[in-house]
């Protein structure tokens, strides 16, 4: 009980430290950092959490690296391939494994990385990490598994596309990438799923070009004592032979003027209009990419004039966010909005213009931009209270920047961010030559 | 050792204050608290014992409009947009809960922020301005929720939905929280004040406590709390469904990728009960959630790839597909044993329904082996330790024990109870409250008739594949093509997808 609470006390004592100084040491738990000799990194973060340790496998590839033609799709699909086992491990040993052990694990792909996770108590440290370094070395799979396992792959995607989310999110990469990767989803295109079981060979050298110990980090948080887990560490992994082959991911070429398209959903939806911008890699040291993170709450979060117009006083429409990715390459900066009635569908995407203009053309209220600081600040600190949350938040930045100072520096760069900053990003990022608009439209009214 | 100190935090952790729910059995009203000391932030779960089995007859999704316009809405103090605006530098919110018995307007905040929070929260419960234009927005959610979403976006809560309302038809638990499209199109402005005055009230809510509280806190909260309108109507009796006889499809048809399918019956096990442990050990070996130990998603999705995921359960689960672990305050008196069978493709939808059905058979005439019995609770005994991380989730945990009345806590029990049960009651359980030959099914597919047809002639439904599949397999496979659910013509209704809800 006692330990449980030492790490929250130490949550709160970071809160007590004042608002501006607390954004240069926002994270606030102390971070080890070690790298083998083979290149692979190992974060390890000590927090009390009686008993409880969660561990990430951080593969720095995603849906990104998928540069070959044909082979979208195959990061995450090499995910669930990885969960078939070893000659040591086999499948249904592994899963015996983390059955015996209680532990709660799956993983998740994303444009840029794969991570694998597991929870679990820390007294099956060891066992954790044989099974998992085991299977990041000698991953084995038959021909038939590999063909089989595509088609859970093509179930995941059958009962996600009946969303119109999906299917718009489909359209407005398609559209607005021409060579990037980013033009695919992560789950990627029907027809390459489809072409997954022939692509058995090519599965093999996935593995060995993406799954090296100086493409994955480590990431291993709750009660753990850092000597020790590096012992165990270097035990199991040292004899992991490095040979990463960096993708040649073809930067997207500059966008000279406004695209749009529309898309059919074929079931029952009301109209959704998605206006994305090209935004920038995140880089926690771009005051422009910060001040577009603050600009997306500010312009179109819940506190904005817009959306206190659109949603609550008109209500025209019945959502209306703004996404401002964390990529590692240049990604999309969206506003989505859900529309009530199609006729007001130009109208709305004319009112998102004018609020972006208005913030082109006024540095934005002090104290709201302050108010937008206190909030994030607030929210981050307030989810870092198990093993789970701490890694899944670090996760992302961590296999982005490849290193663990990215969230203090990106948590004082949004202290740094003036009204100025506000007004520059929303005229660098949000112009029409940045632009595609989609809007999707169902077949079924 | 750091193990046992885990548990320990489980176990004693609701027994700090003689207050506190899960020593001893406790009237409603006695507040349930979970003090931790230094825990920088405090959680709120107010529960009303109110849910969906309380909307008058032709004013289903009543009881979730009202407690949406309690925290999606303006107060006497505040227009919404200035609540908006408050909340906002707190990173704070509120929200309401609503499921069949329960309601919960819950939320969190940081002790900083704690003085400016506070005066909102209560606000939101005890002043509730009820105005019309918040009345419109909040209706024209949950009508496109139910008009669009949920017939059009996820065929697997559209066939969970047509489930749960075939079991309970004719009952308080037989439409969905949201309501039908016709009740909550009725619902006006006077319809939810008078649900408020009669099921808001100070008889009818226990106060839910966590986090770095103070006492002044908790007396602030019973003070304020005590203004809300007297007693009012007493609930409903729990439901008392049939057992089907026979097995009992709907399809519902509509241009769905693939073919999602629910089926389950009621069942009496509640938790608490040794049985209901008993259960819970052979329903984790049949269909743990969103877990490769799934037995189910061994048979159809890792042999056979057919889908995503193949599970069961012997409680309701809502937004399974959001969710890893099970939710808190949906309890419910009477529950349901449930399988869910992921979309699969269209042409293996009979396939995919007789082997999760032969599977299940096997099971309950063959029960559990030791060695399944010895892996099974060896996982459970540690994999409840993953349900209630945070103390928000402790919080709910604390206040289904008081629903529940389950002395020492779910979670606790959970785990000592692997310590005590033997294969022989894991197996009694299943015979017990597990039954082969009667349930009631929901797909949601395209070509209904052919299906229709299909099941009502016990048609064998070979499948294929295009890729190689080991011989052990294919003979399974065989098998399976004709392994008997034979449907009587009178027990399949086809009902197109427009008419779900309405």
């Amino acid at each position: 009980m006692r330990q449980y609470l030492t790490g929250l006390c130490l949550l709160a004592l970071v809160f007590c430290a004042g608002s501006a100084a607390m954004a240069k040491t926002i994270f606030p738990y102390k971070v080890h950092t070690e790298v083998l000799p083979n290149g692979l990194k190992v974060v390890m973060i000590p927090m009390e959490a009686p008993g409880l340790v969660a561990y990430y496998s951080v593969v720095r590839t995603g849906s990104r690296d998928e540069v070959e033609p044909g082979k979208s799709g195959f990061a995450h699909f090499f995910e669930h391939m990885m969960f078939r086992g070893t000659k040591k491990f086999p499948g249904a040993v592994y899963d015996s494994i983390v059955t015996s052990i209680g532990a709660s694990a799956n993983a998740f792909t994303s444009d840029d990385i794969t991570a694998y996770h597991l929870n679990f108590a820390v007294e099956d440290l060891e066992k954790v990490i044989d099974i998992e370094s085991d299977r990041f070395q000698n991953l084995h799979y038959e021909q038939s598994e590999f063909q089989t396992e595509a088609g859970a792959i093509y179930g995941e995607y059958r009962k996600s596309i009946t969303s119109p989310f999906s299917v718009l999110d489909e359209k407005v990469r398609d559209v607005a990438f021409d060579v990037h990767t980013y033009k695919h989803t992560t789950i990627g295109f029907e027809r390459d799923i489809k072409a997954m079981p022939e692509a058995f060979e090519y599965s093999h050298s996935f593995f060995r070009r993406f799954y090296r110990p100086e493409n994955v980090v480590l990431l291993i948080v709750g009660d753990i004592q850092p000597g020790r887990v590096m012992k165990l560490i270097t035990k199991y992994y040292s004899g992991w032979q490095p040979g990463y082959e960096a993708p040649k991911v073809l930067p997207e070429p500059p966008q000279s003027a406004e695209r749009t398209a529309e898309v059919s959903y074929a079931g029952k939806t009301l109209p959704i209009i998605d206006i994305a911008y090209k935004g920038d890699a995140f880089n926690p040291k771009n005051r422009s990419y910060v001040a577009a993170v603050m600009l997306g709450e500010l312009a179109f979060g819940s506190t904005s004039d817009l959306y206190k117009q659109l949603y609550i006083k008109e209500q025209r429409v019945d959502v209306l966010d703004a996404s401002i990715a964390m990529n590692r390459d240049m990604p999309l900066f969206e506003i989505v909005a859900r529309v009530k009635n199609e006729d007001d569908l130009p109208a709305v995407r004319d009112e998102v213009y004018a609020a972006i203009a208005s913030f082109q053309s006024a540095p934005v209220d002090p104290q709201r931009l302050a108010n937008a600081k206190k909030r994030r600040t607030y929210g981050f600190l307030m989810n870092l209270d198990t093993p789970n949350k701490v890694a899944g938040n670090l996760a992302i930045t961590l296999a982005i920047t490849g290193g663990s100072d990215a969230i203090n520096e990106y948590y004082t760069e949004i202290d740094n961010v003036t009204p100025d900053d506000i007004m520059n990003a929303a005229r660098h990022y949000f112009v029409p030559e940045r632009r595609t608009v989609v809007v999707l439209k169902g077949a079924r009214q | 050792m750091k193990t046992m100190t885990l548990l320990a935090t489980l176990a004693l952790a609701p027994c700090v204050s003689p207050l506190i729910l899960g020593g001893v059995a406790v009237k409603a009203e006695t507040p349930v608290l979970l003090p931790v000391k230094n825990d920088p932030t405090i959680c709120f779960r107010i529960w009303f014992k109110v849910g969906s089995q309380n909307d008058p007859q032709g004013k289903e999704g009543l009881a979730n409009i009202t407690a949406a316009m309690l925290t999606d809405a303006s107060t006497r103090i505040n227009k919404y947009e200035t609540i908006i605006d408050k909340l906002y530098p707190l990173a704070a919110a509120y929200d309401a809960a609503t499921s069949v018995e329960m309601t919960v307007v819950y939320g969190r905040v940081h002790r900083d922020n704690l003085k400016a929070y506070y005066p909102l929260f209560i606000d939101a419960i005890t002043a509730p301005a009820f105005e019309q234009s918040d009345l419109d927005r909040i209706k024209s959610e949950v009508l496109n929720n139910l008009e669009n979403t949920l017939r059009y976006s996820s065929d697997e809560e559209l066939g969970k939905a047509v489930l749960y309302s075939g079991i309970f038809a004719g009952t308080p638990y037989g439409h969905i929280t949201a309501g039908t499209v016709a009740g909550v199109k009725s619902i006006s402005l006077d319809d939810v004040r008078n649900f408020y005055k009669t099921h808001f009230t100070r008889e009818n809510f226990v106060i839910g406590l966590g986090g770095g509280y103070s006492a002044a806190l908790l007396a602030s909260l019973k003070k304020d709390l005590g203004t809300l309108p007297a007693a009012g109507a007493a609930g409903p009796a729990a439901p008392n469904p049939a057992m089907p006889d026979g097995w009992h499809v709907t399809i519902v048809e509509k241009d769905a990728p693939a073919a999602a399918i629910s089926m389950g019956f009621p069942i009496k096990a509640l938790r608490g009960s040794k049985d209901w442990y008993a259960l819970a050990v052979a329903n984790s070996w049949l269909g743990e959630h969103r877990n490769s130990s799934s037995h189910l998603y061994q048979v159809i999705r890792e042999a056979r790839g057919l889908n995503y995921g193949d599970y069961s359960y012997i409680e309701h689960y809502p937004r399974g597909g959001m969710h890893s672990k099970p939710p808190q305050n949906v309890c419910r008196r009477q529950q349901i044993f449930e399988i869910w069978i992921r979309p699969v493709p269209l042409e293996t939808g009979h396939f995919a329904l007789r082997a999760a059905l032969r599977e299940f058979k096997s099971l309950v005439e063959n029960g559990l082996t030791q060695e399944e019995f010895a892996l099974t609770r060896s996982f459970l005994r540690k994999y409840v330790l993953h349900y209630a991380p945070t103390t928000m989730e402790r919080l709910g945990y604390a206040l289904d024990d008081s629903f529940y009345k389950i002395e020492g806590g779910h979670l606790a029990r959970f785990r000592s109870m692997m310590d005590k049960l033997t294969l022989d009651d894991v197996n009694s359980a299943v015979r017990k409250y597990w039954q082969f030959g009667g349930m009631r099914i929901a797909i949601v597919t395209k070509d209904a008739a052919a299906l229709r047809d299909a099941l009502v002639a016990d048609a064998p439904s070979p499948i294929t594949y295009k890729t190689p599949k080991p011989e052990s397999v294919l003979a399974e496979d065989r098998e399976i093509a004709v392994f008997p659910v034979k449907v009587s013509p009178e027990n399949v209704t086809v009902v197109p997808v427009t008419e779900i809800f309405k």
